[in-house]
Formats: C-alpha cells, sequence, structure tokens
C-alpha cells in the first residue's frame, strides 16, 4: 500500500472531527429491509473503522469512524460509538472516501458496439427536450457493476444526438430496479451548442455541435447563426408556453378545449425559468461565448460540457461563475496544438477558480473517472480540487448536493474503502456501499476474473 | 495558427537536449531555429550521465539514486558506484524515476495507410512504403515515454501486411527511423473484423471462423508446394550449372516469383514473426494449432480472452500483447477483462500492454499500472509490460526494453514513480539522444503566454466581453 499521490499537507495531519453522532432519523428506509435480499447486495448497520476517512467538504480524519445505517451516512468522527449490532467494517491503514460521481455517460443506455439492439443514446430528430434518461437505464447493464466495482457509485446518465436530447438524470449504480436506481430523476436538460464551421477547429472543438440543414454550399458562419437562431427560437416558445399554460391552470383551471399540451415545451419549462441547469455542449471560445450570451439573454442556467478550449476563455468561466464538466481528459489534442494542452486544460481552470466535474462519456470506460482526474493532477491541477471535481462538484452542479458527494451525517450512504488514492491505480477498491447497501463485487469482470484464475491446469499442458 | 511557433519550439525540442536545462523562457524558445534534420548521430566517444535517479531497470530490479553512463548511444554503465568521466553532459536525475524507453507492440502510427483489404492475402503489403516520420502524433508519444512502436498492418483481411518497427526519432529522415536490426513481422486477423462483420454485402472469402481456417491452412501449404517448386529448381540448376555446357539442354525455368508466398516460406523458416489480431478462445487456439502445424511461434495480439487459456499459450511458447481494460466495444469484446494481462503474466505467458491508439500511445505507463489494480500484478510485472516483454515479443530485446549494458539508451524519465498518478514524462531518449524534453517542450503554458503577449487586434478581440 502506498500514500504517494496523498496530498503532502495532509499527511499524518491531525484533526479534531467535526462530526458527531446523529442516527435517529430515516427509520422509514428499515422498509426497504422487506425487500428479499439479492446476491450482490446487503444493507444493515455498517461501522467502518481504523481508516483516514476522507470527507471532501471537511479536513481528513485519521482513524476515523464512519457509520452507515439505514442507507445514511449516521456518524463520523474520530470517536463514535458503534450502534448495537453494526457490522464492523475495518478499514486500518485504508482510506474512506465518498462514493465517486461520473458527471456524464451514457451508462444504462448502451452496452457493446456493434450490437444496435441494447443502444438508447440517440433519437431521430432535432428537437427531443422531452426524453427521460433514466427511463432506458437498463437494469442488467454490465457496465453498472464493472463501473461500481471501482468506487463509481453514482453518474449522470445521458442520451446525446439531438440539438436538445432531453433529460439527463441522477442515478445510483444498485438497485433491483431502474427507478430504484434513479436518485433524481430530472436533473438537467442536454442542449448540443451548433459548431461553428462544421468540424474541425482547435482541440476537440468543432466536431461535437451539430447542424441543421448544414447543407453543401451553405456559409458555416450563416448556418452556426441559423442553428442558435433556432435555438433561441425554441426557448421562446416553451417560455411563452409556459406562461400561458400557467394562466390557463391557474387555481387549478382546466385549459380551454382546443388547448393542446407540448410534451417537449412542457420538458422544457424548469430550464427555461431557471429552476434547472442546462448540460451544454460546447467546446471551442465561440460556442462558449455564445453560450453564455445565450445563458444572459434567457436568464438560464448553465453548466458546459466539454470546454476544451476553456483555457483560451478561462477567465471569462471564472468570472461569469460557470461550472464546466470536462470529458475526455484522454483525447489527443488538434495538430498544431501543444501536447499536454487537454491534459492541462483541468488544471488552468481549476486554478482560474473554475469549478469542475469530469465525465467519461461511453459506458464502458466509466470506471476510469479517477484516472482521468489523476492525468490533469500530473499537469497541474490541484489534488485537492481534483477530489472535489469527481464527488461534490458534481453532486452541487446538479443539485443533489444535500444527499450526495461527501461524507457528512444524514447523506445518502455512498462510501468506498480504499487502500489508497483514488486517483492511484494502483489502489484497490476494498468495499463500495451504495445506498448503505454492502456490494459484493460480483460484476461481470471480477467473476469471470475468479472464474478463469481458479482453472485448473488442463492436461498435458 | 501557431504552426509557427510550434516549428520552432519542436525544432528546439529536438536539438536543445537542455541538459540540466533552466525553464526556458518563451523567447528564447521562439528565437533559436535550428534544422532538426542537422541533429548528428551521437559522436564516436559522446558521453552522457543520468546521475542520482531511480532507476527501473526492468531486467534486475530498482536502483534507487544511481547512475547511468551512457556512451556512444548504448548503455556503458549502470550503478551506485558509477564515475562520470569529465566532459559527459549530466541530466540531473535527483528526485526523478528513470525506466526503459517504452515499447508499443501494436501501433498505427506514422502511416499513409492502414489496411490493404481488398483480399484476403496481402502477405506482400509492406508498412514500410507508407511510413511517414513527421506526424505529429509521434512526438507526443515520445512525450509519454514511448520510444519505440510496432507499426502493424489492419485487421481487414485474415493474411495481412508486413510490419515495420520504428524508433521515434522524431525530427529526423524517415529512413532514419527504422529499427534496424529488427527482425520482419506479419499481421494475422481472426475473427469479426475479417468475416466483415459489419459489411453485409461483402462477398469477400471467408465470411466465417471456419472459412479463416480453412484460408490459412491453404495459404500456408499454396507456400510449402511454392516453395518445393524452388527447391525443385535450385536442385535442378545446380545440377545444370555443374553439367557440362555441350549436353545440358535448356537451362531450367525458375518458378514464378511470388511476394505473397515468400512471406508465407519466411514465416515457416522462422524468419518472419506473426503477431495473431485475435479475441475469442476458440479462435485463439485454432491459430494455436495452424501455428504449431506450419511450425512457427504465436505471437498474439488484442488476445481479450487469452485469460481463458492462458495455460495454452504458455505450453506453446506464446506472447501475448493486450489492451488494459477496453472492453465491450464489439461482441467479440465482450468477455474482455482488465484482469486479462496479469492472469495471462502469473500462467507464464509474456505479456504486453499496447495502445492500438495514437492516444493510449501517449500514456502506455497509465496503462500498465492497470494490471497492478486488476489482477494484482507486481511493478516490475507490471513495467516489463510495456518495455522488455514487448521487447521480447517483437524480438528486439537483445538491443533495447531493460536498461542492462550494452543495450541501446533507450530511456524515459519521469517527475516520479512511473505509476504513480501524478508523474509526468520529463525527459525522453532515444539512443542517448533527447527527443523530448518538458523544459523546452511547447507546452499549454507557454501558448498561454505567449498568447498573453500577443500583440492585441481590436477587431478579433470584439467577441469576448
Amino acid at each position: 500500500m502506498t500514500n504517494r499521490g496523498q496530498r503532502p499537507e495532509l499527511r499524518g495531519q491531525n484533526v479534531r472531527p467535526r462530526f458527531t453522532i446523529h442516527h435517529s432519523r430515516f427509520t422509514l428506509a428499515a422498509l426497504t429491509l422487506i425487500l428479499a435480499p439479492i446476491v450482490s447486495e446487503a444493507q444493515g448497520t455498517f461501522v467502518i473503522r481504523g481508516g483516514t476517512v476522507v470527507p471532501v467538504t471537511g479536513p481528513r480524519i485519521p482513524n476515523g469512524t464512519v457509520v452507515l445505517q439505514n442507507g445514511r451516512i449516521t456518524a463520523v468522527g474520530a470517536s463514535v460509538q458503534a450502534p448495537a449490532g453494526a457490522t464492523e467494517i475495518n478499514a486500518t491503514g485504508m482510506f474512506v472516501y465518498p462514493g465517486l460521481i461520473n458527471a456524464g455517460t451514457s451508462m444504462g443506455l448502451t452496452e457493446m458496439g456493434g450490437v444496435p439492439g441494447p443502444v438508447d443514446t440517440r433519437e431521430i430528430g432535432d428537437f427531443n427536450p422531452q426524453n427521460i434518461a433514466t427511463s432506458a437505464v437498463n437494469v442488467g447493464s454490465e457496465h453498472i457493476g464493472v463501473t461500481r466495482a471501482n468506487g463509481i457509485t453514482s453518474v449522470i446518465t445521458v442520451q446525446g444526438g439531438s440539438v436538445l436530447s432531453g433529460l439527463a438524470g441522477f442515478i445510483n449504480l444498485a438497485g433491483y430496479t431502474n427507478e430504484e436506481m434513479i436518485a433524481k430523476e430530472k436533473v438537467a436538460l442536454l442542449l448540443s451548442w451548433p459548431s461553428a464551421g462544421g468540424g474541425g477547429g482547435r482541440g476537440r472543438g468543432g466536431g461535437r455541435g451539430f447542424a441543421i440543414g448544414g447543407a453543401p454550399g451553405v456559409d458555416p458562419m450563416v448556418a452556426y447563426q441559423n442553428n442558435v437562431r433556432q435555438i433561441y427560437r425554441w426557448f421562446a416558445e416553451a417560455k411563452a408556453y409556459g406562461d400561458v399554460k400557467d394562466r390557463l391552470t391557474a387555481n387549478g383551471a382546466k385549459p380551454p378545449v382546443g388547448w393542446h399540451q407540448n410534451l417537449r415545451y412542457d420538458a422544457m419549462v424548469p430550464a427555461v425559468r431557471g429552476e434547472m441547469p442546462i448540460m451544454v455542449d460546447a467546446n471551442t471560445v465561440t460556442q462558449m461565448r455564445d453560450v453564455i450570451r445565450f445563458m444572459d439573454s434567457l436568464k438560464v442556467k448553465v453548466i458546459i460540457h466539454g470546454a476544451s478550449e476553456g483555457w483560451q476563455f478561462v477567465d471569462t468561466l471564472a468570472a461569469r461563475r460557470i461550472p464546466v464538466i470536462l470529458d475526455g481528459v484522454t483525447g489527443v489534442p488538434g495538430n498544431d496544438d501543444p501536447y499536454d494542452l487537454i491534459y492541462a486544460n483541468p488544471g488552468v481552470l481549476q486554478k482560474a477558480g473554475v469549478q469542475l466535474a469530469f465525465a467519461t462519456g461511453g459506458a464502458s470506460s466509466a470506471r476510469d473517472l479517477p484516472y482521468e482526474v489523476g492525468l490533469s493532477i500530473a499537469y497541474g491541477m490541484d489534488a485537492e480540487e481534483g477530489l472535489k471535481a469527481m464527488t461534490i462538484n458534481a453532486a452541487r452542479m446538479f443539485g443533489v448536493d444535500r444527499d450526495f458527494g461527501s461524507i457528512e451525517v444524514g447523506k445518502v450512504a455512498n462510501v468506498i474503502v480504499t487502500t489508497g488514492d483514488p486517483i492511484d491505480i494502483r489502489s484497490q477498491i476494498k468495499e463500495v456501499f451504495v445506498k448503505g447497501r454492502r456490494m459484493q463485487f460480483d460484476d461481470r469482470h471480477t467473476k469471470l476474473y475468479e472464474q478463469y484464475r481458479a482453472r485448473p491446469k488442463p492436461p498435458n499442458k | 495558427m501557431h504552426m509557427n511557433f510550434m516549428r520552432h519550439a519542436f525544432v528546439l525540442a529536438v536539438t536543445a537536449v537542455s541538459l540540466n536545462a533552466q525553464q526556458a523562457t518563451p523567447a528564447a524558445q521562439a528565437s533559436g531555429a535550428l534544422d532538426p534534420l542537422a541533429l548528428p548521430a551521437p559522436a564516436a566517444g559522446s558521453l552522457v550521465a543520468i546521475t542520482n535517479a531511480n532507476i527501473m531497470t526492468a531486467s534486475h530490479g530498482n536502483i534507487m539514486s544511481g547512475t547511468i553512463l551512457i556512451r556512444n548511444g548504448k548503455i556503458a554503465e549502470i550503478g551506485t558506484n558509477v564515475t562520470v568521466p569529465a566532459g559527459a553532459q549530466v541530466i540531473d536525475g535527483r528526485g526523478k524515476w528513470v525506466t526503459p524507453g517504452i515499447i508499443d507492440a501494436h501501433s498505427h502510427s506514422a502511416n499513409e495507410g492502414i489496411n490493404e483489404g481488398s483480399q484476403s492475402v496481402t502477405a506482400e503489403v509492406r508498412m514500410e512504403d507508407v511510413l511517414r516520420q513527421d506526424g505529429i502524433s509521434l512526438y507526443r508519444q515520445l512525450a509519454g515515454g514511448t520510444t519505440t512502436v510496432n507499426i502493424l498492418h489492419g485487421s481487414a483481411n485474415t493474411i495481412g501486411g508486413q510490419n515495420a518497427i520504428i524508433k521515434l526519432r522524431f525530427g529526423l529522415p524517415a529512413d532514419s527511423i527504422k529499427f534496424a536490426g529488427a527482425p520482419p513481422g506479419i499481421k494475422f486477423a481472426l475473427g469479426e473484423n475479417v468475416r466483415r462483420t459489419s459489411n453485409a454485402q461483402s462477398t469477400r472469402y471467408p465470411r466465417s471462423r471456419q472459412g479463416v481456417e480453412d484460408l490459412l491452412r491453404e495459404s500456408f501449404i499454396g507456400a510449402q508446394e511454392y516453395q518445393r517448386e524452388w527447391d525443385a529448381f535450385n536442385t535442378a540448376r545446380a545440377a545444370w550449372d555443374k553439367a557440362p555446357a555441350r549436353s545440358r539442354g535448356a537451362a531450367p525455368i525458375p518458378p514464378r516469383k511470388d511476394l505473397e508466398k515468400d512471406a508465407l516460406v519466411e514465416i515457416m523458416q522462422g524468419k518472419r514473426l506473426v503477431y495473431w489480431h485475435s479475441y475469442r478462445a476458440d479462435e485463439i487456439l485454432m491459430a494455436l494449432r495452424v501455428s504449431k502445424e506450419f511450425g512457427f511461434k504465436p505471437n498474439f495480439t488484442h488476445i481479450l480472452e487469452g485469460y481463458k487459456l492462458a495455460d495454452e499459450l504458455a505450453a506453446a511458447g506464446a506472447t501475448a500483447s493486450t489492451f488494459a481494460d477496453m472492453w465491450g466495444y464489439k461482441l467479440e469484446a465482450w468477455d474482455a477483462i482488465p484482469h486479462n494481462a496479469a492472469l495471462m503474466a502469473e500462467r507464464g505467458v509474456n505479456v504486453t500492454i499496447n495502445s492500438d491508439s495514437d492516444e493510449r500511445a501517449r500514456r502506455l505507463y497509465q496503462e500498465a499500472a492497470k494490471a497492478m489494480r486488476f489482477g494484482g500484478a507486481s511493478e516490475e510485472t507490471a513495467l516489463r509490460m510495456i518495455t522488455l516483454n514487448a521487447a521480447i515479443q517483437m524480438g528486439i530485446d537483445k538491443m533495447t526494453g531493460s536498461i542492462d549494458v550494452g543495450k541501446d539508451a533507450d530511456i524515459a524519465i519521469f517527475s516520479g514513480h512511473p505509476f504513480a498518478p501524478a508523474s509526468r514524462v520529463d525527459l525522453t531518449l532515444i539512443d542517448g539522444r533527447v527527443f523530448f524534453d518538458r523544459n523546452t517542450a511547447p507546452t499549454l503554458e507557454w501558448l498561454m503566454q505567449l498568447m498573453r503577449n500577443r500583440p492585441r487586434i481590436t477587431s478579433e478581440d470584439g467577441g469576448a466581453r
């Protein structure tokens, strides 16, 4: 076991506990125990002792204790009394972190490349704000267990393909059904900002936007402006629709005959009113600048997803306090870019004070989340901020930080026990708790490994 | 837009050899343009010393705070008691970790073309004919400590083209990137790609795994028959040469030269290495049978289900080059597990972790660490997976792949332990020459400084408010 990669300034630091026992809440959650146990989960009361507790939102607690009861964290501290009958988890020499959060993956919406049956990541058409990602999460997806086994306990699950692709959801990576997995069904409206120039551009920029009517021979800037105008139009219409609907249905009134409900606009109304963030794919400076204009003019909340040219726009992103989700730190920069441009971009943003989270995009690579953060740290990001980026920041961006993103009393018991820093590839994940359930490492990969590791030597070999 | 700046900087990166370099200022970087092609070969007697570094030899453990002395591009001395001769260029390795230059056993970099997929057998096609040495990707792999790569033909057909092993001597002329003395090889492929799974219209034989096996056998038997024709001709010709000129009649007519079959004959003669692109256990076993039948040593690449038959691989002396943790990207990658490399190694197979990607080739040291995370490989085993074992698979382990006296001074110098999360590559040497140096490399930080200092153009500035 190694402590390499730990923040040296925190190593061995003596920290007074800030948390006290608090476990009278959530007795209702005990009802969930009625569920028949399934192989991978056991819910009960757990006391994790002896490890260094890394709450993320507070100082580290050497030799700390965390109590998980009825699906919540009920006590955290240096001297904590264990409730009677609790299962002891010995974390001596290990670390206790909150479960990691991947802020953008098609988890549950895709299974394997080249096999179209399970792929629900795209819809036909540009205007699909009404589609709810969590509705199609396949609870049987093998990616769920594989990702969880690497310490990622929740993800923002996203679809794409349209200009407005629908609503992202926040799910826990455990449950008997997808409904059970959902922590918050609708956390953000997904918007893919148009790209000017139809591909190309610096870094990963350019190619990821959309182009309505991007016909050959059309001036790319004209096409871009038309596409942006279309987005404004949709939002204006959704706003008008919401206002009219409110008036028509005020005081419980039924709307008049002849009035038509529009599910697309309905889905947009919370975002239009600034009550739900809009997660906008935007990578180039042009895109990000126009996203901020859009934000200002419509008074909406945005999270920028991508920001591969964030380093060129860092002052504005920081000054305007725009949260950013980085995606694809393992990408390749443009041909005339510095070799470390993508690795160093997160550090530039972080040092300027931009709130960051990380996404992996695909489902099969979702477990690599901490390694992408590690790479960012190697090229300049602050390590403590890197930890926040894969925990509390993601929870805050999507409005679920009351329940997720740190080890604090009252939060959902998504907790991992590791032999080292999660960003250190050599660290082992020893325990994963999701909603207070102790998960077995029975994912597809671990099972195949154990099955074949136990294979007897074939005769004559 | 920054092309000119970048050019200057790259030139410096390959020429400046900033030993003990102070952080070069952008201004200094941009001013001293030199001709990269003028970079001389290591002069006779040239000496480079990497001092006080933590050396991971990959062959005989770690040497803490040791020195490597490089003479004429070869490793001359290693240890804690090495005397640095006067006049040696000294690289201060204090606090740094040194590994052998990383070897990528599966790459498609530096290529103008990857697949000649029009036929199922294209053994005559050569990757060395389509190499280009100026692709920026080569420089970026250097920046990840990679020094040697195996450029393979693609996997569009069962018997693909011939490989080219290169050293990443970025900035030197095309004919100086080939790895001299590396044994020739060839790509074979199995499974979904060669069956043209994603192309329902394809009428190319084979379209089944059974057909692939048949095609292999037919091809080798054809090559054996071809070789027998040549043997017969050579015998007849030798007899004819010896026979008296008056009575011997017309000279025997040689068989028609067949470049495709020549390559297959070389395989059976042990002169050409086969790299089998493979996924599933059944097809790997088939490849083992075919290799045995025609008498050559099998080397595998991808081999995602190798863990299912590690004993069979070890018994056959097969080598295996795989991904660290790629899976699920197609049906035949469905049983891929990240423990594959460690489990095969545990059962005695020579295992390497490759990139098959210009992106992963930039951070193979991270990929190797995954063998420690999944399957519990030791640190040295993991390091060998991207160095010595790859050299063994490619038949170049006498020349590179570990830090041993007499080998080429192909070396990566890391800011910290190569598997630690916050480490990055600071210097990369090939044959004792610095081809990447982070101190003089054009970095994002450097670019941002340049842009901050550039003259402002009002009209361009108008947008960002």
